[in-house]
């Protein structure tokens, strides 16, 4: 890569060329009395036009951001307004979705503005413009390699590699300047290999000069990240899926996929997230390749099994070809790239509250584990009920440009229109209900009552209960069936609840394992748990194990998490695995993860995070963050610079078990 | 026949071929003065205190029945903090491989074997040769300090598929300076490992001018000749078991 340009980038210095602007767009289009589309056309218009052409110095794939704030369409009064009418799913614009990116490249935007509508059109035109005035630019900075280059894209097809890396940027520079958010990467070493492979055919570029552009192309993923918005600095979606199955069954594992992962271990920033699609049959080579990048410590890759997820949406009603095709949303939610308007990440439903609320109502009057059981399953279904009824007329501010991109209004759905459920704290519920089982029901050593007041009383009263809860009681990751199966159930539970329900768009909810925020806000809902956690402390996140469990190592841990029937479950949400930095010192101990891993997937795991740390580290980080600014952790699904999280983000972090070997 | 092991870990990955699981093995006849498992250095168990958390609310003081906790006058189990622990349980050989097979189910073929650490396994021989009657479909590797009589050590070695033995210190004086034993039955031992056959490697910790002087490593050349030799560098990690064993 470009060295002076990466620490150009890195040290955000292209932030002088930024300037807000304050338009008061609300208040002018309420007033106006403009419809939604006209408002978005409008607004598109304006920043596009707002924005001045940028080309920093060596930089071989452009465009910049230039104004740093986007106004809001409509005025807070018309958001109340909006929010009583309709279901609002958070911030109201187009959201994790995985657009049609290649389509566009190969046909290029005047093809596109052929077959589009009015404000099809417009967006386009306003594309055009903005190209042509870094086109101006380019001329007048004697660049010659990026005339070329802005003459022939965003307007006609690519014709080779660098300038599919360009148009493809284009086209997501546009997207969230237009306000969508959370524009997903999807399947790109699918698409986009073709044209790297017929340039390296031509001599046009060596391994290592590609691997130099690639560098550069991901490079323009961190230049305007921290403008785009997540509820921490790192949660934007730029998410890529590499790898994975073709319609033929073919699994794709190409040179563009490699020089991925070397392209991201070689930048060590925290975009694009890297996504690897794997099966059992998928040669250990790719493993250790993939470990490398692990090793790197940025989170990446995160994998998904496509023996478990393929069969799982087809399951669901997915047609093959769509389903073969799937990549993840923002973290790991998995969709449908160019059709699938699945709204992945609607609600959220908390094992532990369940089982809390029958603790306290119910459990009384139980006298078998079976009848607890059965009314935390009903529970959750009443949980299920009011998550789903609560979601009626579920509208989107429409989206001109991303519905050039989708080939419809995707704002009112498209060929997918499900919505998927996260379940949070699945190791707190599991390790709750053992605790009851065993301790209450079966050996009858602590009574009802005794529990209630101890967990009441967050473990003041009856302390002697804590550490037995905490430290001695079965836990979920230990392969120990008596906690497993109960995850099991769990899982099953809430995919039952959710089971022939319809939603309001005509599509079906999917069950998660995901927990994406709500591991904070989830645990802040209830007081202490059977399972020995304190009030106050959070969850694991997504799929792992509690926090504080005592688990004897990773092999445990994945004979734990892979017992679970995913295929009735996969909204998405992954097993997190973190390892101490040492293990991968020499190529032994990353053949071993890389072995590891594989199994975890020949296991019929379903999707895996990984990451490696440094605890020590990561406190001398929090007292000094001015040595650790590139310092990168693993969140719920994405990665984050360690210093510029909030710091409870921050010491979740450092709470979570690392596996020293 | 009953031993005492103090830590059983999953994925070993410096401890031989694969993925692994290692058992260690507690009590060891040497005392190497950088041991960096001082919790196996002593055959009984140990109470072990992580100072850190500790919130000073003496509820471990007061009286319990726990008869495991009755040596140290201290109740481990009622810590809300975790702060105590016991170093050293006992377990028979038949339980302890029921509790460790399962580690190997799971990585099937991927599976390396069990590796025998410690402390020093040779030192509770006949449960070791339990262990491994009861393992015998496994891959087995030993970790040793190759201190032991010359019969045990071939019985044993017999069991194994691969062995770790340390060569600390060439001389014999300094040997026993720095371990507190003599090396001649380690050096006769490792005679008769390199003729019975079975695949070893020979391991030398570079301990800062104590094994890695020139002299030292050149006079440990020549009793390793042509034979598979590791130089290990050291670990700063030990410092704080040596912080937990003592209690207040």
């Amino acid at each position: 890569m470009n060295k002076n340009l990466y620490n150009f980038i890195v040290n955000k210095e292209h932030h002088i060329y930024r300037r807000s602007v304050d338009w008061n767009l609300g208040k002018e289009y309420s007033e106006k009395g403009l419809s939604p589309m006209e408002r978005m056309a409008d607004r598109f218009e304006r920043m596009m036009n707002e924005e001045k052409p940028v080309i920093l110095p060596d930089e071989k794939i452009v465009f910049l951001r230039t104004v740093s704030n986007l106004p809001d369409c409509f005025s807070e009064q018309e958001w109340e307004e909006l929010r009583e009418k309709y279901y609002i799913h958070e911030l109201g614009y187009i959201s994790n979705f995985s657009p049609n990116y290649y389509d566009t490249i190969s046909v290029g935007l005047l093809a596109k503005r052929e077959e589009a509508g009015e404000y099809g059109k417009r967006a386009i035109d306003n594309i055009l413009k903005l190209s042509d005035r870094y086109l101006e630019e380019a001329k007048k900075q004697g660049r010659e390699d990026l005339v070329e280059i802005l003459t022939q894209v965003p307007r006609h097809p690519a014709r080779n590699f660098r300038e599919a890396l360009q148009f493809f940027r284009i086209i997501h520079f546009a997207l969230w300047i237009e306000g969508n958010y959370h524009n997903t990467l999807g399947r790109f070493d699918k698409y986009i290999y073709p044209y790297l492979k017929a340039d390296m055919e031509k001599g046009v570029y060596t391994r290592e000069t590609a691997l130099e552009l690639l560098e550069d192309f991901f490079l323009s993923f961190n230049k305007d990240s921290d403008i785009y918005v997540g509820v921490q600095q790192g949660d934007n979606g730029q998410s890529m899926m590499l790898g994975g199955l073709d319609e033929n069954g073919e699994y794709i594992f190409n040179l563009l996929t490699e020089l991925c992962m070397e392209a991201s271990c070689n930048n060590k920033l925290i975009d694009p997230k890297i996504n690897l699609r794997v099966n059992k049959d998928t040669p250990k080579e790719i493993y250790i390749k993939a470990t490398h990048l692990t090793k790197a410590g940025l989170g990446f890759p995160q994998y998904s099994n496509d023996d478990i997820v393929i069969p799982a949406l087809e399951k669901l009603g997915y047609e093959h070809n769509d389903a073969v095709n799937y990549a993840v949303a923002a973290c790991w939610e998995f969709i449908i790239p160019n059709v699938g308007a699945d709204v992945d990440n609607i609600g959220a439903m908390s094992y532990p509250k369940a089982i809390d609320t029958v603790l306290h109502d119910g459990f009384m009057e139980c006298e078998t584990y079976e009848e607890f059981f059965a009314k935390v399953k009903a529970e959750i279904n009443n949980e299920c009920d009011r998550i789903c009824a609560g979601i009626k007329n579920l509208w989107f501010v429409p989206s001109p440009f991303m519905n050039v991109l989708m080939g419809c209004n995707i704002a009112e759905g498209s060929k997918y229109n499900n919505f998927g459920i996260h379940g949070t704290g699945i190791a707190t519920g599991a390790d709750s209900l053992a605790v009851i089982k065993k301790y209450v029901f079966e050996e009858k050593t602590i009574s009802k009552q005794k529990l209630l007041e101890a967990v009441d009383s967050n473990f003041e009263k009856h302390s002697e209960l804590l550490p037995l809860l905490r430290y001695e009681a079965p836990k979920l990751g230990n392969n120990d069936d008596y906690v497993d199966s109960i995850a099991t159930d769990l899982l099953d539970s809430f995919a039952d609840c959710l089971k022939g329900r319809v939603n309001c768009r005509g599509g079906i909810y999917r069950a998660g394992t995901g927990s994406a925020m709500f591991y904070l806000w989830h645990a802040d809902e209830i007081g202490a748990s059977p399972d020995g956690r304190r009030a106050k402390e959070p969850f694991g996140t997504n799929y792992s194990v509690s926090l504080f469990a005592k688990v004897k190592g990773p092999v445990s841990v994945i004979a734990s998490m892979t017992k679970q029937h995913f295929e009735n479950a996969i909204n998405g949400g992954p097993l997190t695995l973190e390892f101490h930095q040492s293990v991968f010192a020499d190529e032994d101990g990353v053949g071993k993860v890389a072995a590891l891993v594989k199994r975890y997937i020949e296991l019929g795991g379903h999707q895996l995070q990984l990451n490696t740390v440094n605890t020590e580290r990561l406190l001398d980080a929090q007292k000094h963050p001015e040595n650790y600014r590139q310092l990168v952790v693993r969140i719920w699904g994405w990665s984050a610079y360690f210093v510029e999280l909030d710091k409870e983000y921050q010491d979740h972090v450092i709470a979570r078990q690392a596996y020293k070997v | 026949m009953n031993g005492i092991i103090f830590d059983i870990k999953e994925m070993a990955v410096h401890d031989g071929p694969g993925i692994r699981t290692t058992v260690f093995f507690k009590g060891c006849p040497l005392r190497c003065q950088w041991c960096h498992n001082p919790e196996g250095l002593s055959f009984k168990p140990q109470l072990m205190y992580k100072s850190k958390n500790c919130l000073g609310c003496d509820k471990c003081k007061q009286h319990c029945d726990h008869p495991e906790c009755q040596p140290f006058k201290r109740c481990v189990h009622i810590c809300p903090e975790n702060c105590l622990s016991i170093a050293g349980r006992t377990v028979t050989a038949k339980d302890l491989a029921k509790e460790i097979i399962p580690s190997a189910d799971v990585l099937g073929k991927d599976f390396g074997g069990f590796t025998f650490s410690g402390g020093e396994p040779l030192a509770q021989s006949e449960f070791l040769l339990e262990l491994t009657d009861e393992l015998k479909n496994f891959h087995l590797c030993m970790e040793t300090s190759g201190y032991c009589d010359s019969e045990i050590f071939n019985k044993v070695i017999e069991k194994l598929d691969f062995v770790i033995m340390d060569i600390k210190l060439a001389d014999n004086d300094l040997h026993k300076k720095y371990t507190g034993v003599g090396n001649e039955k380690i050096l006769r031992n490792f005679e008769d490992l390199k003729q019975s056959g079975k695949p070893f490697v020979i391991r030398t910790p570079l301990i800062s001018g104590i094994t890695d002087t020139k002299d030292n490593l050149s006079k440990i050349q020549n009793i390793v000749g042509d034979s598979a030799w590791e130089k290990l560098p050291e670990n700063n990690a030990a410092g704080a078991k040596y912080k937990m064993l003592r209690v207040e």
